[in-house]
């Protein structure tokens, strides 16, 4: 369902849907993390390892960080959209903004995953 | 009491300028129009449009302070002097306060703001419930003065493409009422990136309203109903806006 209203079908409301999906992924696992760091209570390097650790778990903040990713991509889209007029200059920025968030989120995959 | 009003008049100036003015009030004298008015006794060379002079034309909707609003429903008394007038910012400046706005009425004309209905009409008129009908309210209201759209920095960046608050919310009018067909069309009318989706919600719109509706609310709803038009996927056959009658 969600897929479908993701696709090139709705071209207006896919964009404006991401954000806000992405957004929820965001607040869910902030809110997640915020309870963890709540009830463990994480004092140095072990019990942080501890925490950040299990499988699971990675795979969800590798999720917060592709919706962080796509939520930032988005809103940095509508900005260029609406500030930067000349259709050369806007494909420069974008194109430094898309590299720039791959790096991170590659980045963020080797952090995790070397764990 | 001090005035300083843009002043352009594109046959003899080559860049706008602000004008002060200073003009004595009279007994009676409660609302910016009768200012305006005086100002334009002492020099008729000022333009602006004006009409009820009691807020239901939206004809002197224009940038009061740096707030859009409508000359005639602004006290005196709460206005800083001087008092800062421009033309709604974001339409290109015909004469002085006087601004140009077809691309305004255009947006409105693209929501085809009138209803689709191609059931054969009854013997009397289509009737409404009492519910459906409560459902206009805070719509219909809209003098459609402009000073909502022209708030909005989503139509100053891309004024061809977003059809801005006061179009968004006669789209809605219509999306909602009872007796029109054609909410499938309505809500297609709306997909492309730009019409609607240029709303990002920092309701300048609200702020502005000089009928105090809320444009954002509307729009908001449009987004709503086009996911759940989406999630249904309905067929409902619905008439094509193009070939309908009013």
């Amino acid at each position: 369902m969600m897929i479908e209203l993701l696709t090139k079908k709705y071209p207006g409301m896919r964009l404006w849907l991401a954000q806000r999906l992405s957004a929820v992924v965001m607040a869910v696992y902030l809110l997640v993390f915020a309870l963890l760091l709540i009830v463990k209570q994480p004092a140095g390097y072990e019990a942080w390892m501890n925490l950040m650790s299990p499988w699971w778990w990675r795979l969800f903040t590798l999720l917060f960080f592709v919706s962080l990713v796509m939520h930032a991509w988005l809103g940095i889209r509508d900005v260029f959209k609406d500030y930067i007029f000349n259709p050369g200059l806007r494909a420069i920025f974008q194109l430094l903004v898309d590299v720039l968030l791959m790096i991170y989120l590659g980045w963020t995959i080797v952090i995790l995953w070397s764990m | 009491m001090k005035f300083s009003i843009y002043r352009f008049d594109p046959d003899q100036d080559k860049k706008p300028y602000m004008q002060d003015y200073e003009v004595e009030l009279q007994e009676g004298d409660q609302m910016l129009l009768d200012a305006l008015i005086r100002i334009k006794a002492q020099d008729d060379t000022l333009s602006l449009r004006k009409s009820c002079r009691e807020g239901v034309c939206g004809s002197d909707a224009m940038n009061i302070n740096g707030k859009n609003g409508l000359a005639c429903i602004t006290k005196l008394q709460d206005l800083e002097e001087p008092v800062i007038l421009r033309p709604m910012p974001g339409l290109p400046v015909i004469r002085d306060l006087v601004v140009d706005m077809t691309q305004f009425f255009e947006h409105y004309n693209s929501v085809k703001p009138y209803l689709v209905n191609n059931d054969p009409p009854p013997e009397t008129e289509r009737l409404q419930s009492p519910e459906d009908r409560a459902k206009l309210d805070g719509l219909y209201e809209c003098i459609m003065c402009g000073a909502c759209t022209t708030a909005c920095p989503s139509f100053w960046w891309n004024p061809d493409k977003f059809v801005g608050p006061s179009g968004l919310m006669a789209a809605y009018r219509f999306i909602v009422d009872s007796r029109d067909k054609a909410e499938a069309e309505r809500l297609e009318n709306l997909e492309d990136p730009y019409r609607l989706y240029r709303c990002h919600n920092i309701m300048n719109c609200v702020d502005v309203c000089p009928k105090k509706l809320n444009p954002n609310e509307a729009i908001a709803r449009i987004k709503d109903l086009k996911i759940l038009r989406a999630k249904e996927k309905k067929t409902r056959k619905t008439i094509p806006i193009t070939s309908a009658q009013g």
